[in-house]
């Protein structure tokens, strides 16, 4: 669709001197439009504009073993939270000692989890949290408690293997443990 | 329709240039914004968290465990991928050909043992979604995951590690991946979440 408006024959021209400015070709533009439209649509649908996000994890080195169970020794009793995470989204935690009494049950949800960590960091000082995931618990209970130890700012906390002693608790709490 | 005189009616006209100009230029930035998605190894399904950590796109490494604990391997880019493939062969003494070569860096990722490796590359593209990938060896007498980690981080040196499980993994099958990499000395990783607002509860 190319208009040839007008030939350039000098006698027109200087007849149309007072037309000035206006150009001799003109494109239309609308399909050229359609097209890089179309393309713009079909690159930005195929844009990947989720960008995967993450939690930082960082472990403590294997080897020190020893020097690790002396630093756990060496918070206060007072200071510490375990959470124990079993199967079934259950989730159990004492303070301190494991108790036969101490083993309580909290839920997940904000209710719960968080406003229990909310007490326990307002009222303790330099807390020190544990998470005991089950090997048979679901993989997404550990990062609810990861997520809710970066919500509740607390920095120290120790991933951990649930010991033999608490799963004794548990049992004679009455909660069904599973065998391994 | 022939007008006489001075009243002629023109049908009114835009200039598309701007327009056209504009079209392109987003156009151009979009085309070079873009990397393209490839089809993934395993659908998992990502738990979720606040966690507001952005990953790079370029020199990440995912450890995919699906449902069924099994692990699987991918990189971000075809060089790196290509040159890992390398550092393998030359490793454990086993030459690839070029289309092969060429295969492994158009696949985004991988779950199979070594042994059976070289007929999933030779496996046509379009028929390796059928291809069984029963997840890479982490336990028995080698550690396959250990070994495919260590030469990822050899080939490229500011390599980061990503472990993306699914919310419904037990706990057991991400512990062997996690103790795989605290074993070679890899304690800096990255949990891979989906979004959650704060507000939301944990779903229970």
């Amino acid at each position: 669709m190319l208009d040839i408006d007008e030939i350039p024959n000098p006698n027109r021209m200087r007849r149309m001197g007072k037309e000035k400015g206006k150009a001799g070709i003109t494109t239309d533009m609308n399909s050229m439009v359609d097209m890089a439209f179309l393309l713009l649509t079909f690159f930005m649908l195929s844009t990947t504009m989720y960008r995967p996000r993450g939690m930082e994890l960082v472990m403590p080195v294997p080897d020190d073993a020893e020097t690790r169970t002396q630093e756990v020794q060496a918070v206060k009793a007072s200071q510490a939270l375990t959470f124990i995470a079993m199967p079934e989204n259950k989730l159990y935690y004492y303070r301190g000692l494991p108790t036969p009494a101490g083993i309580q049950s909290v839920s997940y949800d904000k209710t719960g989890l968080r406003q229990l960590l909310q007490e326990f960091v307002s009222e303790t000082e330099k807390p020190v949290v544990l998470l005991k995931p089950h090997p048979d618990c679901a993989f997404e209970n550990l990062v609810i408690l990861i997520d809710e130890m970066n919500i509740n700012r607390i920095a120290r906390y120790a991933i951990d293997k649930v010991s033999e002693e608490e799963l004794a608790l548990l049992r004679a709490a009455g909660i069904p443990v599973p065998t391994q | 329709m022939r007008f006489s005189g001075v009243f002629r009616p023109k049908t009114p006209q835009i200039d598309m240039t701007p327009m056209v100009d504009m079209a392109f230029l987003l156009v151009t930035f979009f085309l070079l914004a873009t990397t393209f998605k490839t089809g993934e190894v395993v659908w998992v399904q990502m738990p979720r968290s606040v966690a507001g950590l952005n990953l790079p796109m370029t020199d990440l490494l995912t450890i995919s465990v699906d449902k069924k604990g099994q692990a699987y391997l991918s990189m971000t880019s075809p060089q790196a991928r290509r040159a890992w493939l390398q550092k393998h062969a030359q490793v454990n003494q086993i030459t690839y050909t070029e289309e092969e070569y060429k295969a492994f860096e158009l696949m985004s990722g991988f779950g199979v043992p070594m042994s059976q490796l070289r007929s999933l590359l030779q496996t046509p593209a379009e028929e390796r979604k059928r291809f069984k990938q029963n997840g890479i060896p982490i336990k028995g007498d080698k550690n396959e995951l250990a070994d495919w980690v260590i030469l990822a981080r050899v080939t490229i040196p500011r390599l980061r590690i990503a472990i993306k499980a699914d919310a419904n993994t037990p706990f057991r099958q991400v512990e062997d991946v996690i103790n795989t990499l605290t074993d070679i000395n890899v304690l800096r990783f990255t949990l891979i979440t989906q979004p959650k607002k704060l507000e939301d509860n944990a779903g229970y």
